[in-house]
């Protein structure tokens, strides 16, 4: 009987390797096409409150990934030259400002629109200026926010709560309200009643103990003596 | 409002899986560099004294603005790659800086105090050839460019162009240089190989061809290099085989042919089969040349004339030298020479140009590194000093793209590395034990001998580690006397050793123009580096660890297959990743090309891996090759198997090895290389493990895993690359048997196809050109409700087909490569990381990426946490595990485990380098690094203390009662 415990197979070809290697880069575009068809993608982009100089030196224009690149000048415009006609997604990537993307379609006579990109209806058009008009949405909000811990967090936690608040009423109540008052003491037991407005209505948890012990009518008897003692008590 | 309901699931599943940076953990573990290639051209801003500008255009196509006096970027702007985003020339004047891209494709102009972009314009078709500052009156407003056939004139504020002209005769005339003089006129230059030499003017004003003349030169074949103009216009060539110089006045009309002035004349010669280079300096644009200028007589030969009068004479002879520069500042221009001095080091002289005397105290040292390579560039930035006297700095380029600026006496300000820019493969190496870490480590290996010896062993060992947190307490308390300044965290290779969780590592790359780096993977501190000379640029490299450091005393190995992609020729370079040393073992010589390499978990006696290479013939060569490696083989040959692919016949085959070292052929597999192309294998990683054989479905019953070892991912693009019916396939063949587990195409889409193989899935991604987008796709095996051999896989005894499930997502943003995370065991979650090209480095939850994601909700699917299927991926900031430190052009990702299972380290390579740590699930087994120490610490405090406060009331009150 032949054993094949360990079977071992080679994980990467090298030529393999080398292909990745030549992915990695898109090779030049097989010939050069004229000039006459190719296209200028023109805009703005202006970031609210924030001086051109402070961002621009970082950022660039991606047009369909990096198949067209394109810088942004001093005033905040750009241009991308030469590219054909098509349909692109135009991005402004900076590592500090937001920007959304913009569909770009380009007709074989440079006639240009842009529109809002949407993956999924893709030839939904949503119209957007052109020249573009790219406003940024603010910085990019890379972080996540500590949970912090403060003394109101803690309190207003509803467990807290839960626990504290009768807390309160069982410790502070007797000392608020006087007990060796008799006149208060006659006033409790009255709003006791109150809220026991029918004395001979049998209670659910009385009846239940009933119901499952029958056979220890002693302790139930007892049971029944302790909840009497228990007003007078008070 | 399906929709709603959908983005709730999503943004409440989001609350479980989201692993993303805090803002307090910045630059904790994390670090990046940032490179810039290897520097054509560097310019030093003149323009003001202060200024410490360095522009420089790379490679890399990266036009970048360095500081001078730290080697720090101020601004880096990256084109697109290839030739198209290619610098060709860069020229500067003032505050602007004028760039052509793309073999003249673009003119820029940059801003370069603030790296805006002042203009670009596009220029007409036709390869670039040259291009010039044009100056009238000591005032530059021009630039001219030249391509093959035509020549053209724009504005230096704007970049209108002026005028364009076609030069005549373009067809046989190669037109090569141009040059202006500052006096409203341009030349051009062109020449008839081995016939004459055409010199055309044209007006400034309006490109009206003024003069346009023919010189007889039977000897010049090229006027680049050996020609350069010198003085008030006149052309000046070296001929190596008639050993002469020629001048010829470019306005005069009279004078019909050159003026050859043999070398003997001067006492001089051209070393045989060595071109002469003729440099000459321009301080001012605006003006003409100086009439001082170096010709290279050989490589070690360098000599400054000077032109006066119409005759040449020698004015300094520097013999041996290495490099000459000029360099000017104010109205002095000095040149600056590198000569050797011993073996190691090369001093860097300071000379006036004019004189060729020399400057007294101006000699900078510069130590050669040995492990580096020879000086190949000098760039010199020379300034005034306050006593009139001329100072200056040089920067010196070597044949590794190190660069390297000093000052005088010779001290290194800064130092770059340019090699890296360019990282071709790379492997994390853990680090050694220390002798203590050994000895402890080394207590659980041994076999029990008695109990006193054990009890005495254990007292040592804690003794030791007594001893030591004792050396580090006092560390502590001495570091803490010192000024903070002072305490400098300087990594050197005798300190490294492996931190409490294996949390740093060495990190081995690989660059393409064949330096090795070790790398610490805490700091991004540099340890070793070499390089490697006479590695072809176009070699491929595979990195193997044949051993890693867990074997003391024997040191880590790494092994380097070293492979021309040409000639398929390799070689092996064996050496220490922890210090850089080669090895002195001896390489078994590859004489025919290497197909395929192969490391085997078989170990000889010094616990080396085996790493098999086979050639083209099928033989089999064993790498180490001893006796007993020999004989570990021969047992388990019937049980090694290994595949080779040949894309251009699009056949796969699989052989096995016989007991004598040679192979049969086992399998075959033939995708018809007409239709389709195979793009790229995959296996699987070596060092990943599978914890879980099945997932829990929310029915309690198990759905297990189809875990083959072997199986290997082949992906095909068609050959028809039209819109409508290319298509993109994917293979699944187990490695052994050959057998198809499973194929699937996907029509109307084309490459690049990124993609992970691991465990029983595979997630890919390639470009719908129907609806113009990436689609995500993944693939997941199971076997099934039942396992058919829990105990062992093998490939042989496989009945039943997996069940495949497949999903398909689309992502909203194009990729530049594709990782998955891994960590020690595989119990932690796995998230793929996704490079984009805006850099940013996208951690996304394999949780989305779920074959099994309902597209209705039900209890069950509840209970399996499965998020409902939306067709869009979502791409949220907070998973950008690199924040802003983005990553240029990000070619490859990295991931290693750590001690720690929660953990994975990833090292994403680019252009740039950024390391930094992952935490797929959180981190479950270390307290978070925002543990609330104080409050936990305090809670106890204050609750010892109500204790002993309590008990001392209560005995107050009790013996307040007793007296009552």
């Amino acid at each position: 009987m032949k054993r094949l415990l360990d079977v071992y197979v080679a994980l990467q070809a090298l030529f393999a390797l080398s292909w990745c290697f030549s992915d990695a880069e898109p090779g030049p575009v097989a010939g050069s096409p004229s000039n006459g068809d190719r296209f200028k993608i023109e805009g703005r982009a202006i970031v609210p409150g924030v001086k051109t100089q402070d961002w621009i030196s970082t950022a660039r224009i991606l047009v369909e990934g990096e198949e067209y690149v394109g810088f942004l000048k001093t005033d905040g415009s750009f241009a991308v030259n030469d590219v054909p006609s098509g349909s692109y997604v135009v991005e402004i990537v900076s590592p500090s400002f937001r920007f959304d993307p913009v569909r770009v379609d380009i007709t074989s006579k440079g006639k240009m629109r842009s529109r809002l990109v949407n993956y999924i209806k893709t030839s939904e058009v949503i119209r957007q200026p052109y020249p573009l008009q790219i406003r940024s949405s603010g910085p990019h909000t890379y972080f996540m926010k500590r949970e912090t811990w403060g003394w109101t967090d803690f309190l207003m936690n509803p467990m807290v709560m839960m626990m504290v608040l009768p807390l309160l009423i069982i410790v502070l109540l007797p000392k608020v309200v006087n007990t060796n008052d008799p006149e208060m003491r006659k006033e409790m037991e009255q709003s006791m009643n109150m809220l026991n407005p029918n004395p001979e209505l049998p209670d659910v948890s009385e009846f239940m103990t009933k119901l499952f012990s029958k056979g220890s009518s002693k302790s139930s008897g007892g049971n029944k003596g302790s909840r009497s003692v228990a007003p007078k008590r008070r | 409002m399906a929709w709603l309901v959908v983005r709730l699931a999503i943004s409440v599943s989001l609350l479980y899986t989201a692993s993303a940076v805090f803002e307090d953990q910045v630059g904790k573990f994390d670090w990046r560099q940032q490179f810039i290639g290897k520097v054509r051209f560097a310019l030093f801003d003149t323009h003001s004294q202060a200024s410490k500008k360095l522009l420089v255009a790379t490679d890399k196509n990266v036009f970048a603005s360095l500081n001078s006096r730290t080697g720090d970027l101020f601004w880096r702007h990256v084109d697109k790659t290839g030739p198209e985003g290619h610098i060709d020339v860069l020229l500067m004047y003032g505050q602007d800086a004028v760039v052509v891209v793309g073999n003249g494709r673009l003119l820029r102009s940059w801003e370069t105090t603030v790296g805006g972009l002042k203009w670009e314009t596009v220029l007409d078709t036709g390869s670039f050839q040259a291009a010039t500052l044009v100056g009238v009156q000591d005032y530059v407003k021009h630039v001219a460019v030249l391509k093959k056939s035509a020549i053209s004139l724009h504005d230096l504020s704007s970049g209108s162009q002026i005028w364009v002209e076609n030069l005549p005769d373009s067809d046989t005339v190669q037109y090569q240089t141009i040059y202006s003089g500052g006096n409203g006129l341009v030349f051009v230059l062109g020449v008839v190989p081995n016939s004459h030499i055409v010199i055309v003017e044209y007006k400034i004003e309006d490109g009206e061809i003024m003069n346009k003349k023919s010189v007889e030169a039977a000897w010049m074949s090229s006027l680049e290099n050996s020609c350069t103009v010198i003085s008030s216009g006149i052309l000046l060539c070296a001929d190596q085989i008639t050993q002469s110089l020629y001048t010829l006045p470019l306005q005069s009309a009279e004078q019909k042919e050159m003026r050859q002035i043999h070398l003997q004349t001067l006492d001089l010669e051209v070393a045989s089969g060595f071109q002469p280079v003729l440099t000459s300096t321009r301080p001012n644009p605006a003006q003409p040349p100086l009439s001082e200028f170096f010709l290279q007589l050989s490589p070690d030969h360098h000599i400054l004339l000077q032109l006066k009068d119409g005759l040449i004479a020698p004015l300094r002879d520097f013999n041996p030298s290495y490099l000459a520069a000029f360099a000017t500042s104010g109205e002095r221009t000095v040149a600056a020479v590198m000569s050797p001095k011993n073996d190691t080091a090369c001093s860097i002289n300071l000379f006036s140009a004019d004189t060729g005397r020399r400057h007294l105290d101006t000699t900078i040292i510069y130590h050669m590194d040995p492990n580096g390579g020879k000086p190949n560039r000098l760039y010199v930035h020379a300034f005034l000093k306050k006593d009139d006297s001329v100072g200056y700095r040089v920067m010196v380029q070597t044949e590794d793209h190190t660069l390297t600026f000093l000052q005088q006496p010779g001290r290194v300000v800064w130092m770059r590395e340019e090699a890296l820019a360019d990282v071709v493969t790379m492997e994390m190496v853990d680090l050694p034990f220390t002798g203590t870490q050994a000895e402890l480590e080394g207590e659980f290996g041994k076999k029990a001998d008695g109990l006193l010896p054990m009890v005495l062993k254990r007292l040592s060992s804690q003794f030791i580690l007594l001893q030591a947190w004792l050396a580090h307490l006092w560390k502590l308390f001495y570091d803490a006397r010192k000024p903070r300044s002072s305490v400098k965290n300087e990594v050197t290779i005798d300190i490294l050793s492996r931190d409490e969780f294996n949390l740093q590592k060495m990190m081995v790359m690989v660059t393409a123009s064949g330096k090795l780096f070790g790398i610490d993977s805490k700091s991004g501190t540099i340890l070793w580096k070499q390089y490697l000379e006479n590695i072809q640029p176009n070699s491929v490299f595979k990195l193997i660890v044949q051993r890693t450091t867990a074997h003391f005393p024997h040191p880590p190995q790494c092994t380097l297959l070293i492979k021309d992609k040409d000639t398929g020729l390799g070689s092996l370079y064996v050496f220490n990743p922890i210090f850089g040393k080669k090895s002195q073992i001896s390489v078994p010589a590859l004489p025919r090309p290497v197909l395929q390499t192969l490391l085997l978990p078989v170990i000889d006696q010094d616990y080396a891996k085996v790493l098999l290479l086979i050639d083209d013939q099928y033989k089999v060569t064993a790498f180490p090759s001893t006796k007993n490696v020999l004989q570990q083989l021969q047992d388990t040959a019937s049980s090694i198997f290994f595949y080779l692919v040949d894309s251009s016949q699009g056949k796969l085959s699989g052989f096995r090895l016989r007991k004598d070292l040679s192979t049969e052929l086992i399998w075959e597999v033939v995708i018809p290389a007409e239709v389709q192309k195979i793009v790229a294998v995959k296996g699987k990683r070596a060092n990943e493990h599978v914890h879980s054989q099945g997932r829990v479905m929310g029915d309690r019953s198990v759905l297990y895993k189809y875990l083959n070892p072997n199986l290997l991912a082949v992906i095909t693009e068609s050959t028809d690359t039209h819109q409508e019916r290319s298509f993109v396939g994917i293979f699944l063949i187990d490695g052994v048997t050959g057998r198809i587990v499973h194929e699937a195409v996907q029509r109307k889409a084309r490459g690049p196809v990124h993609f992970v193989h691991s465990e029983n899935w595979v997630v890919y991604v390639y470009w719908n050109s129907k609806f113009r987008r990436n689609e995500f796709s993944v693939l997941e095996l199971f076997e099934g409700a039942e396992l058919y051999n829990s105990t062992v896989f093998s490939s042989l005894d496989r009945p039943h087909p997996p069940q495949v499930l497949q999903q398909s997502y689309i992502f909203p943003a194009p990729i530049s490569t594709l990782e998955a995370t891994l960590t020690e065991k595989g119990i932690t979650s796995r998230h793929l990381l996704v490079g984009l090209p805006s850099g940013n480095i996208l951690s996304l939850p394999k949780m989305f990426l779920d074959p099994r994601r309902p597209e209705v909700v039900s209890e069950q699917s509840r209970e399996e946490n499965l998020i409902p299927y939306a067709p869009e991926m979502p791409i949220r900031e907070e998973w950008f595990i690199n924040y802003n430190q983005t990553v240029s052009r990000v070619r490859g990702i990295y991931t290693a485990p750590s001690g720690l299972e929660s953990t994975c380290l990833v090292v994403a390579y680019g252009l740039d380098i950024y390391q930094t740590r992952v935490f797929p699930s959180k981190q479950f087994d270390v307290l978070k690094d925002d543990y609330d120490y104080v409050l936990i610490s305090s809670v106890l405090f204050g609750l010892f203390f109500a204790t002993m406060i309590s008990k001392r009331l209560a005995e107050v009150k009790l013996l307040n009662r007793a007296w009552r």
